[in-house]
C-alpha cells in the first residue's frame, strides 16, 4: 500500500487516512495527512489529478535520450518488432543493458508491474532480454522504456546487432577494470610481501608506515573503479529487497578499505589493501570469463537471426519495384523469383508453386502449391517465378509467431541461478548477523579489537570461493565444450543433466543426414535398362527425391517431351514409347491394379508394364546408432518426435531400436508432448534442428541443435553442436555430470571452510594478512579445481 | 563532549535524514507544486533551505533549553541519551515497517500545526523567491516523526549552536535527491523509495540503536 500524498510505502500497523473525492485515501504519517488535508481544502484538487508519480517536483529537463524513445511509438517502427496480439495485447522482445545479476531481474520485473496496462514482463538475464506484454489502449511502449530509464536500465527493441554491441562495450569495460585491478593488484602485492616478512623481523615504523601509503594509493583505483560492478549489484539487490553476495562482498571490500584507510592515516592496526585488491582481480576475473563465453555463444546465434529478405519486388501499375519488407502491406502483390525466400505471407495467385517449408515445418519435401493456397514468409521458392497477394507482414507472419512463442518458452524455464541465489542468500544473512554478534560481543569485551575481529570475521568468511564455485566450474565446462566444438549458451544443462531421464530427438537432420539415398529396389527387367531410363527421366526433377536416382546411369536415356506433373512425377518419351516415373498414384492411372512394395515411394513404368521401383531414404547418421545405444545403455529413454510421415518415422525406430516414436507432430503437438512430459515429472531434453522445433528446444529442460540447423532453433537451444557426429551428445552429457562434480566439491569445500573459519574468526584469533590469506587460498583450490575440467 | 562522540551523532542525524529522503521528496515536492511555488527550479532550492532553516531554529531552541535549563552532566545526559537511543530504535523499526510507534506521537503534535496551517496556506501562488523560503520555514513545521527523533539528538548536543547542526545534518540527509540533477535524480529517488533501501537503512539504525544501548548500559557492569 503506498501512501496518497508521498507515495511511499506505509508502513504496516499506520491506520491514517484522507477524505479525497468522497473515500478514503491511506496516508503514512500525519505529516502527510496534514499536508494532503491542506491541499484538498484549498481545493487544489488539480495536483493529484496531473502530477506525475515518476516525474520530480522540479519536473527534470529529460535527456534527448529519453525524449527520443517517443520515437518508439510510431507504428511504422514498430511494425518491426512488436507483434500486435490482439486490439487490446502487444508484445515486444526488448535488449537491456546493464543486467548484471538476478536482483536486476526482479527489479526489472518487478517496477514494470507496477505500470498500469502492463500484462506480462519476464526476463532472462542470461541473454538479456525482456518479453514484455501490454494494452496498448492504457500504456504506450515509451512510457516502458521511460519506467526502465527510471531505475536505470537502457532498453531497446531486440536487434542482433545490438546484443552484440553490448557485450562488446560490457567487454571493454570489463577489460579496464580488470587491467586497472591486475596492475595494482601487483604492486600492492610486492609491498605486502615486504610487509610480511616485516612483520617477521624488524620494518623500521616509518617505512611500514610509507609501505602502507604506497598500498593505500595503489589499492584507492581498485575500490573505487574496479569494484563498481559488485557495489551496483549491492544497490540492485537492496533495491529489490534481496540479499545477494555483492552485499557482504561490498561491506567487506569498503569496511576494509575504510579501516584500512584508518589504519594508514592514524598509523595504528593492521592494512587489508592486499587482499581486497586481490580480492576485487579474483571475483572480476571469474565474471569476465563468464562473459566472454555467453558472449561467444550469443554471437554465434544471432549472427544469423536474418531470415527474411530486407527487400521484396511488388507490382506497380506500370511494372514492378523494390521495396523494403516493412513497407509491404496487406493487399499487396509481390513476386518472389525462383530460390528466392518469400519475405511474407501470402496467398497465391500464380497457378503452381513448389516451395520449400523445411526451416518452418521440417518437412523435407517441398510443398506444391495451388492458387489460393496460403504461403508462408521464410519459405523458399522452388521453382518458376510466382506472383503471391500479400496477407500479413513482419511481427504479424506465421514464422513470428513461433519466434514469439519460443520467447515464451524460454521465459517460464526453470532459472538455476535462482535456486543458487536463494541458498546464498541465508547463507549470507547469517554472515551478517553473527558480523554484527561478533562486533557486539569484542566491542562489549575489548572494544579496541572490535572492528579488526569483524572485518576479520567478513574478509575470512567471505564468500568469495561460494561465489567462485559455480561460475568457474561453469566457465570451465563451457571452454572444454567449445574446444571440442560444442557451444553452451547457459548453465541450465548442469541443473537438468542430474534428472534427466527422456532424449526427444527429431528425425530429418537430426538422427538423419537430410541427404536422401537409395536403400532398396526392385526391378522386373534388368536393371542396366532401368538405371538408364530412370536417370534420364529423373534429371529433368529437381525433386529431392530424385537426386539419387538421376545419378544411377553414366549414359542416362535421351527423353523428350517431359512433362513435370507437380506432386505426381514425370512423363516422357524415348524411343517413341512413353515413360512415367513417379508415385504409386501417378502410376495407377496407367496400371489400376498397380500396388508398390511395402515403402517403395518412387516407380517407373511404360504404359505396358512397371518396370521397377525403388525406395528412397534419407541417410542414417554414422553414428546414430552408438548414440541411441550409449543413451539406452546409461538409462535415458530416447523417442523420437518427427514432423515426418508415421511410417518413415516407425521404421527409422525399428532400425535404431527406439521403442517410443511419434511422426506428423505439429510444432505445437512437440511442444505439448515435452511439456506433458515434464508435467509428469519428467526431465526432457530435445535435440532437434529446424524453426518447427524451435519452441521445443525453448520449452525443454535441454536442448541440443547443430550448427547447420536453423539459426532459430540456435538461438533456442542451451547448446549449439558445431561439429556434425550426434556421439556429441555423450561428451555433452558426460562433461556436464563431471562439471557438476566439481561444481558440488567447489561449494562443499567453500562452505566447510566458510563455516569452520567462522568461529575462528570471530574468536579473534585469526590475524588479518592469514585472513586475507586464507580466504584467498580457499578461492585459489576451488579456481584450481574447476581447472581441472580444462584437462580432458 | 568528545570531538569524536559529536562527529558521530552528526553522522547520526545524516543517516536518519538520509533515510528519510524518498518521503522527505515527495512530501515536499508534492507541497511545492501543489501551492505553486515550483515556477522556477532555484525557488524549490530556497523552498528547501526555508525548511531546513526551520530544523535548525528547532534545534538550537531545544538544544538551547537543554543547555540552558537542565542541570549539568549527571542523570540528564544519561536520561537524553536514552530518550535519543529509544527515537532511534523507533525511527529504524518505522523505516523498517516493523513498527510505526512514531505515527502516535506525529499525531501528538499536529494541535501546533494546526496553528501554522493557515499562515502556510496564505503564501500560495506567490512566485518569488522569498515567498519560497518562507513557505519553507513554515512548512518546516509539520508533525514529523523523523524530525522528532533527530531533535533528540540535537537535545544531547547541549547548546543552541550544536543543536542547530545536529538538524541542519539531518536537513542535509534528506536533500540528496534534490542535488542530484534531472535524470539521475529520478533514479535516486527511485533508489531510496525502494522498500528494500528502507529496510536496510531501517536496520542500520537499529543495529546502531542497540549498539548505543550497549554503551549506555556497560559502565554498569564495570
Amino acid at each position: 500500500m503506498e501512501c496518497f500524498h508521498c507515495l511511499q510505502p506505509v508502513p504496516k500497523g499506520v491506520n491514517l487516512s484522507v477524505e479525497y473525492k468522497g473515500s478514503d485515501r491511506p496516508v503514512c504519517c500525519a505529516g502527510c495527512q496534514a499536508v494532503a488535508q491542506t491541499i484538498i481544502q484549498h481545493r487544489l484538487h488539480a495536483y493529484y489529478e496531473h502530477r506525475d508519480p515518476t516525474q520530480l517536483q522540479e519536473s527534470p529537463v529529460l535527456p534527448d535520450e529519453l525524449n527520443d524513445l517517443a520515437l518508439y511509438d510510431h507504428p511504422d517502427l514498430q511494425k518491426d518488432f512488436v507483434r500486435h496480439e490482439s486490439d487490446d495485447t502487444e508484445i515486444a522482445t526488448l535488449t537491456v543493458e546493464n543486467i548484471t545479476c538476478g536482483a536486476c531481474g526482479w527489479l526489472i520485473e518487478r517496477e514494470l508491474m507496477r505500470l498500469k496496462g502492463i500484462q506480462k514482463a519476464v526476463v532472462n538475464v542470461t541473454s538479456r532480454r525482456l518479453q514484455v506484454t501490454w494494452s496498448p489502449g492504457e500504456l504506450k511502449l515509451s512510457e516502458i522504456l521511460r519506467a526502465l530509464a527510471g531505475i536505470g536500465y537502457k532498453a531497446l527493441p531486440f536487434q542482433p546487432n545490438e546484443a552484440e554491441q553490448q557485450y562488446t562495450r560490457q567487454r571493454k569495460n570489463y577489460i579496464r577494470r580488470l587491467g586497472v585491478a591486475g596492475i595494482a593488484t601487483m604492486q600492492v602485492m610486492m609491498v605486502a610481501f615486504g610487509l610480511y616478512f616485516g612483520a617477521v623481523s624488524d620494518l623500521s615504523p616509518d617505512l611500514q608506515r610509507f609501505l602502507w601509503g604506497v598500498s593505500l594509493v595503489f589499492a584507492t583505483p581498485v575500490i573505487l573503479y574496479s569494484a563498481q560492478p559488485f557495489y551496483a549489484g549491492a544497490l540492485r539487490a537492496l533495491q529489490a529487497s534481496r540479499l545477494n553476495m555483492d552485499i557482504p562482498v561490498s561491506i567487506a571490500l569498503l569496511g576494509a578499505y575504510s579501516a584500512s584507510v584508518y589504519a594508514t592515516i592514524t598509523n595504528t592496526g593492521e592494512v587489508y589493501f592486499e587482499s581486497i585488491s586481490m580480492f576485487t582481480f579474483f571475483l572480476l576475473t571469474g565474471r569476465f570469463l563468464e562473459l566472454l563465453a555467453k558472449e561467444r555463444a550469443l554471437k554465434f546465434a544471432t549472427n544469423r537471426l536474418t531470415l527474411l529478405p530486407k527487400l521484396a519486388t511488388r507490382e506497380t501499375e506500370n511494372g514492378s519495384e523494390s521495396i523494403a519488407i516493412r513497407q509491404l502491406n496487406v493487399g499487396d502483390i509481390i513476386r518472389v523469383k525462383a530460390g528466392e525466400t518469400i519475405p511474407a505471407d501470402g496467398s497465391l495467385l500464380s497457378s503452381q508453386a513448389q516451395v520449400d517449408e523445411s526451416l518452418l515445418t521440417g518437412e523435407s519435401l517441398p510443398r506444391s502449391k495451388k492458387p489460393g493456397d496460403a504461403v508462408i514468409a521464410g519459405s523458399i521458392n522452388q521453382h518458376s517465378p510466382i506472383r503471391i497477394e500479400v496477407t500479413a507482414t513482419a511481427q504479424q507472419t506465421v514464422l513470428a509467431g513461433i519466434v514469439s512463442m519460443q520467447d515464451s518458452a524460454l521465459a517460464v524455464k526453470p532459472k538455476a541461478q535462482q535456486v543458487i541465489d536463494k541458498i546464498a542468500g541465508y547463507f549470507i544473512a547469517a554472515l551478517l548477523i553473527i558480523a554484527v554478534i561478533t562486533y557486539f560481543c569484542w566491542w562489549w569485551i575489548q572494544p579496541e579489537h572490535a572492528l579488526w575481529v569483524t572485518l576479520a570475521v567478513l574478509v575470512a568468511t567471505c564468500p568469495c570461493a561460494l561465489s567462485l564455485a559455480a561460475p568457474t566450474a561453469l566457465t570451465g565446462i563451457i571452454h572444454r565444450l567449445n574446444r571440442d566444438g560444442i557451444l553452451l549458451k547457459g548453465a541450465d544443462v548442469l541443473e537438468s543433466v542430474k534428472e534427466l531421464d527422456k532424449v526427444c530427438l527429431d528425425k530429418t537432420g537430426t538422427l538423419t543426414e537430410g541427404k536422401f539415398r537409395l536403400v532398396e529396389r526392385d526391378d522386373v527387367i534388368d536393371s542396366e535398362t532401368v538405371n538408364d531410363l530412370v536417370s534420364g527421366l529423373e534429371s529433368f526433377s529437381e525433386h529431392p527425391l530424385s537426386v539419387p536416382l538421376s545419378q544411377l546411369s553414366e549414359s542416362p536415356a535421351q527423353f523428350q517431351n517431359v512433362e513435370n506433373e507437380i506432386g505426381l512425377g514425370l512423363q516422357g518419351e524415348f524411343n517413341d514409347r512413353q515413360y512415367r516415373v513417379g508415385s504409386e498414384t501417378y502410376i495407377q492411372q496407367w496400371h489400376p491394379e498397380f500396388k508398390a512394395l511395402n515403402k517403395h515411394q518412387v516407380i517407373i513404368a511404360s504404359r505396358e508394364r512397371v518396370l521397377a521401383q525403388f525406395r528412397v531414404e534419407d541417410q542414417l547418421r554414422e553414428d546414430a546408432l552408438v548414440t541411441i545405444n550409449w543413451l539406452k545403455e546409461k538409462g535415458y529413454q530416447p523417442i523420437i518426435l518427427s514432423g515426418d510421415s508415421q511410417s518413415r518415422v516407425e521404421s527409422l525406430a525399428q532400425e535404431l531400436g527406439i521403442s517410443e516414436y511419434h511422426g506428423a507432430l505439429k510444432p505445437e503437438q512437440k511442444l505439448a508432448f515435452v511439456t506433458e512430459q515434464q508435467d509428469t515429472g519428467n526431465t526432457v531434453w530435445m535435440i532437434g534442428d529446424g524453426i518447427n522445433d524451435s519452441p521445443v528446444l525453448a520449452k525443454a529442460n535441454l536442448s541440443m541443435t547443430f550448427s547447420q540447423a536453423s539459426d532459430l532453433a540456435q538461438t533456442a537451444a542451451d547448446v549449439v553442436l558445431l561439429s556434425e557426429p550426434l556421439s556429441q551428445v555423450k561428451t555433452v552429457i558426460e562433461s556436464a555430470l563431471k562439471t557438476r562434480r566439481i561444481m558440488q566439491q567447489n561449494f562443499v569445500w567453500a562452505l566447510v571452510y566458510n563455516v569452520s573459519i567462522l568461529p575462528v574468526a570471530a574468536m579473534g584469533m585469526i590475524a588479518p594478512w592469514a585472513a586475507a590469506l586464507g580466504m584467498s587460498l580457499s578461492s585459489l583450490l576451488v579456481i584450481g579445481n574447476s581447472l581441472r575440467l580444462y584437462r580432458k | 563532549m568528545n570531538p569524536i562522540t559529536q562527529s558521530a551523532d552528526l553522522i547520526t542525524a545524516l543517516l536518519m535524514g538520509l533515510a528519510g529522503a524518498g518521503h522527505c521528496l515527495m512530501m515536499c515536492g508534492g507541497i511545492a507544486s501543489a501551492m505553486g511555488i515550483n515556477t522556477r527550479p532555484h525557488h524549490v532550492w530556497l523552498y528547501n533551505l526555508g525548511r531546513v532553516s526551520s530544523y535548525m531554529l528547532i534545534g538550537a531552541l531545544v538544544g538551547g533549553a537543554i543547555g540552558l535549563f537542565a542541570p549539568e552532566g549527571g542523570y540528564t545526559t544519561v536520561v537524553l541519551r536514552w530518550l535519543a537511543v529509544l527515537f532511534l530504535l523507533l525511527l529504524g523499526l518505522y523505516f523498517t515497517g516493523w513498527f510505526a510507534g512514531l505515527v502516535y506521537l506525529e499525531k501528538a503534535a499536529r494541535p501546533v500545526w494546526n496553528k501554522i496551517q493557515p499562515l502556510a496556506a496564505k503564501l500560495r501562488n506567490k512566485p518569488n523567491g522569498f515567498a519560497a523560503f518562507l513557505a519553507g520555514t513554515l512548512w518546516g513545521w509539520l508533525p514529523c516523526g523523523m524530525v522528532y527523533s533527530a531533535l533528540s539528538w540535537a537535545a544531547l548536543s547541549g547548546s543552541a549552536g550544536n543543536g542547530a547542526l545536529t538538524m541542519a545534518a539531518f536537513g542535509l540527509g534528506t536533500l540528496p535527491a534534490m542535488i542530484a540533477a534531472g535524470h539521475f535524480s529520478q533514479f535516486l529517488h527511485r533508489f531510496l523509495q525502494a522498500q528494500g533501501v528502507r529496510t536496510a537503512m531501517g536496520i542500520l539504525l537499529i543495529i546502531y540503536a542497540l549498539w548505543s544501548m550497549l554503551t549506555l548500559i556497560k559502565p554498569f557492569f564495570q
